[in-house]
């Protein structure tokens, strides 16, 4: 007991040290002399335009900073970073728990820090009238792993109504089944990708654990791209189509896609910024950067770019690039967390 | 001249030349060390050639045959290629490589053909002046130039017009990779009834035949091994085209097995971009970057064996002219 | 076929045809000759179709912003990017390329036609290079990724791309350059020996002048291949997104890099329809270089081409 008062007393002064007059001038971008060095980051293909402004901009007031920004995948991120090849890892999804196993087992340390919000959005076809509303029973019953080989939207009728009989509708929401007697032409992001990720996170972890399958995950019977466009396209390109993408990329093209409505137990709820932001939007996603502490100590300028990133100036990048930000209680929790990391109380 | 100085003649002396020896012959050490130094020169740099090739094949056999090793074979035969999922259905590559060269070659054989025979047969000197160079800029555009042309153009205003496909499909990659392959056709081609000798053709007209059957009954079967080569280096060149599948075609992730040119496929090209641009080490199942090679190792193979028949005509040719 | 005329004949086959015949029209024929030449102009008009559609779409981008667009560097933003790294990058790859590809390849030609002897050996060589020629560029870009990148630690580096794309040309400067070897006739390399000349100083001063625009032109057309190669950079690690260095360019060599032609692809994969524009645009400037080297080529090919 005696040395938990130490720690926590400890932390208070790490704390204080960290307190007023940083935050200010945090919140005002920072005034610090020019830093230079090497900033490699990889990762989420969702976060790197943040990332890519950021660090644009960052390079303005640093000319002697060098940088590399490219997006491949959450998980080809997390592959580079728990090895130490980059900096800084984008994330469109918490780090999984192998993935932190693998970093520990390197010794990389590092700090998870959120940085926006984006909603995941399910889209099909302009024009198709016959859906509007799926809930995650529907997407599961449509998507799931015992889903392969659904060619047509009724296929997935029995089991929607194995489903309904069985779970709970406060969790999965209602089945909109019978579906249409239509061709189901799924384009969906690949398993490199966070939005994958997110997805099965969302729609088939606990109903298919429920099940009783062993790792579930999205039936692999589909085209799957790393490359939104081809997602886009590929559910614009068919009148029954199916699929998911990242809200931002969803609203910019809606005149080629309709975004759907999703019901995660609390009815079904239309995508926009109000209802990601406050959550209401049950496919509401956060947006990370993970930055290893270690290579921070020896290198300066991931310290003074990360500071960037979440003053008030560099977090504006995040809605520039058409996503949600976070509101100030969130940016405030995530401040502090890095506050803590960098000080190294 | 250098050279032994040992025959030596002397105008209206008794002194008769010596007999040469093999010592006047030779040059000075000098001269002959550094002949020697650059012979040996440029033979490394021939053999290095011979070390390229080498070292292809080693750095693919090695990966390949790992993943042909560890690999469950029931994951070769699965519904599609969905490398990070462990799911190595390489039908589902070979289709989609087949559909585009496929669709590539009805474009290209006729147009490349029917414009081979037209420059060797009927264009004037001048016209050829002006035709000919045409073709050689259609030949130098990249492919990364022609898969942005197939996406944006090809696509939206040929192939979506004639069917409800996606804007991502095969056909348009197809149509452009073809664009790609005829200047090569109509090359070869070219070249081998230019080859024809004239003896032939004016035995022809000599006898009385038309314009047309000369050219179709006489030269065409005459260059006819050049031709069937030009048609083999077209294949060859299609189904090693990657850019062009790599931004038009879609799938780029996995796919499924496609026989509908009209959707998205992927071909063992693309396959093998999408790979390695995810990031050297890449995350997925275990033998997701082992495939990479693997795929690589089955390309080169079948362009080897395309290119050594495709040799063989041009070789017959050549020997007979 | 009222367009392309009543035909004027041209030899005496013909003229004997058309008073055997009296002058009819041999439709069947001319039907062919029309179905010949319009295959021959449906090529180009896609080339015309193709050429004209892309520098539409870039006319935005050179009326608006045209220097900041050559001298800018890549973002996220589509009104800030630039291509100054891809052309940087293009040029330095092209010079490895010059220095390693040109010597050793018109070496090795000049080794095979001047210096071996009609053996196995050689033969097989020939065949090698032959077969290396027809090699897709993405396994070369496999080779690059295997040797270079990841055997000799060069990582994701300038050098690993120059190496690759270096031995990716390789096998076609040897080609070309034999054949201008070979289209030097046999008198003017006895001429040579006969007055003495050892080999090195017969292919020298005999043989190389006389080859030398043939051997130039198939080594521009060869560069300028490499210069519009994009699948063995992609593998090699041409960076796929943003990037910035500062400092010195002999420091690219050693980090970061991109090429044009992967910058092309990188802007067609982007979501935002304005990079759309930037494509075009970039791909005029990478064709403008292109049809320039082409070019140069083709002229020094009509002009130097002697006819023995």
């Amino acid at each position: 007991m005696a040395l938990g008062l130490v720690t926590s007393l400890l932390l208070a002064a790490c704390g204080a040290n960290a307190g007023s007059s940083p935050s200010a001038s945090r919140a005002s971008g920072g005034d610090a002399a020019p830093v230079s060095g090497k900033l490699t980051i990889s990762g989420s293909s969702t976060v790197e335009p943040i990332t890519s402004i950021v660090a644009e901009d960052f390079k303005a007031a640093n000319p002697g900073v060098d940088y590399k920004v490219d997006g491949p995948g959450t998980g080809d991120g997390f592959a580079l970073f728990c090895k130490g090849e980059t900096d800084i890892s984008d994330a469109s999804r918490k780090i999984k728990d192998e993935e932190a196993a693998a970093c520990k087992a390197a010794g990389i340390n590092y700090v998870e820090l959120k940085v926006g919000i984006d909603g995941i959005s399910v889209i099909t076809a302009q024009g198709n009238s016959a859906v509007t509303c799926l809930s995650f029973l529907d997407l599961y019953a449509l998507l799931g792993p015992e889903s392969k080989g659904f060619k047509k939207w009724s296929d997935a009728n029995s089991l929607a109504a194995e489903l309904a009989g069985s779970v709970d509708k406060a969790t999965y929401g209602e089945s909109h089944a019978p579906y249409p007697d239509a061709s189901l032409d799924v384009t969906a992001p690949g398993e490199e990708s966070g939005t994958f990720d997110t997805f099965v996170e969302f729609v088939i972890t606990k109903l298919g654990t429920e099940r009783k399958i062993d790792k579930p995950t999205t039936r692999p019977d589909y085209t799957a791209s790393a490359d939104d466009n081809v997602i886009i396209e590929g559910i614009a390109g068919s009148p029954s189509s199916l699929g998911w993408v990242g809200f931002a990329f969803a609203d910019e093209n809606k005149d080629k896609v309709t975004l759907l409505q999703v019901d995660g137990g609390k009815g079904c709820v239309a995508p926009d910024a109000e209802t990601i932001a406050s959550g209401e939007y049950p496919m509401s996603r956060p947006l990370f950067i993970y930055v290893n502490t270690d290579k921070m100590k020896t290198n300066p300028a991931i310290k003074v770019f990360v500071d960037y990133y979440l003053s008030d100036t560099g977090i504006a990048s995040v809605t520039e690039a058409d996503y949600i930000a976070l509101k100030s209680d969130g940016l405030e929790k995530t401040r502090a967390a890095w506050t803590a990391a960098s000080r190294g109380g | 001249m250098d050279g032994g100085q040992q025959g030596r003649m002397t105008a209206g002396n008794e002194t008769f030349p010596q007999a040469l020896s093999v010592a006047d012959l030779r040059l000075d050490p000098r001269r002959r060390r550094r002949e020697w130094a650059i012979h040996r020169l440029f033979m490394a740099a021939a053999v290095l050639s011979v070390v390229i090739s080498a070292a292809i094949v080693v750095s693919l056999v090695g990966n390949a045959l790992s993943f042909a090793v560890k690999v469950d074979p029931a994951a070769l035969w699965t519904d599609g290629w969905f490398p990070r999922r462990g799911l190595y259905d390489i039908r589902t590559l070979v289709a989609g490589t087949l559909i585009i060269a496929g669709v590539a070659m009805l474009i290209a054989a006729p147009l490349g053909i029917g414009a081979a025979i037209y420059l060797s047969e009927y264009a004037k000197p001048r016209t050829r002046g002006v035709l000919k160079p045409a073709l050689e800029i259609l030949a130098a555009i990249p492919s990364v130039v022609l898969g942005f042309f197939a996406l944006t153009w090809i696509s939206p205003n040929l192939i979506q017009r004639i069917s409800g496909a996606p804007l991502f499909n095969m056909a348009a990659a197809g149509v452009a990779v073809g664009i790609l392959i005829m200047p090569l056709i109509a090359s070869v081609a070219e070249d081998a009834m230019h080859a024809v000798p004239a003896y032939l053709r004016e035995a022809s007209f000599g006898l009385g035949a038309r314009k047309r059957t000369t050219s179709l009954r006489v030269v065409v079967p005459a260059a006819i091994s050049g031709i069937v080569a030009a048609l083999i280096v077209g294949i060859s060149r299609a189904i090693g085209e990657t850019m062009i599948v790599a931004i038009a075609a879609g799938a780029t992730g996995g796919s499924l097995f496609e026989l509908n040119p009209f959707r998205p496929g992927q071909t063992m090209t693309a396959a093998m971009t999408s790979l390695a641009i995810g990031s050297d080490s890449v995350r997925g199942a275990a033998l997701t970057f082992e495939s990479l090679f693997f795929v690589g190792f089955l390309l080169f193979v079948v362009t080897l064996g395309l290119n050594l028949v495709s040799d063989s005509f041009v070789r017959r040719v050549r020997e007979r002219y | 076929m009222a367009s392309i005329g009543r035909p004027q004949p041209v030899s005496t086959a013909e003229l004997v045809e058309l008073r055997l015949r009296g002058a009819t029209l041999d439709w069947r024929g001319h039907l062919l000759q029309g179905m010949l030449l319009t295959s021959l102009l449906l090529a180009l008009a896609v080339l015309a179709i193709l050429l004209g559609d892309i520098v539409l779409r870039a006319i935005p981008v050179f009326t608006e912003r045209p220097i900041e667009f050559l001298t800018g560097q890549l973002s996220a933003r589509p009104q800030r990017a630039g291509i100054s790294q891809g052309v940087i990058g293009s040029v330095l790859l092209m010079g490895f390329v010059i220095v390693l590809a040109l010597p050793l390849g018109i070496g090795a030609a000049v080794y095979l036609e001047e210096y071996a002897h009609d053996t196995r050996m050689t033969r097989f060589i020939g065949t090698n290079i032959r077969n290396l020629a027809g090699v897709p560029a993405i396994v070369f870009g496999l080779l690059g990724l295997a040797a270079f990148v990841t055997l000799l630690r060069l990582g994701n580096t300038l050098v690993a791309g120059g190496l690759t794309l270096a031995v990716l040309v390789l096998p076609i400067i040897v080609i070309t350059t034999s054949e201008a070897l070979r289209a030097v006739p046999t008198s003017i390399r006895e001429a040579a020996l006969a007055v003495g000349a050892t080999r090195w100083e017969m292919v020298r001063s005999h043989v190389l002048p006389y080859a030398a625009p043939g051997i130039m032109t198939g080594s521009i057309l060869s560069l300028a291949r490499a210069f519009g190669e994009t699948a063995p950079l992609l593998l090699v690690g041409a960076v796929a997104g943003t990037f910035s260095s500062s400092g010195n360019p002999l420091g690219q060599l050693f980090g970061s890099y991109t090429a044009l032609p992967t910058v092309v692809y990188n802007f067609a994969r982007e979501s935002k329809a304005e990079f759309r524009a930037l494509t075009a645009a970039t791909i005029v400037v990478l064709l403008i270089v292109i049809l320039l080297v082409n070019a140069t080529a083709i002229v020094l090919r009509n002009r130097y081409d002697r006819k023995w």
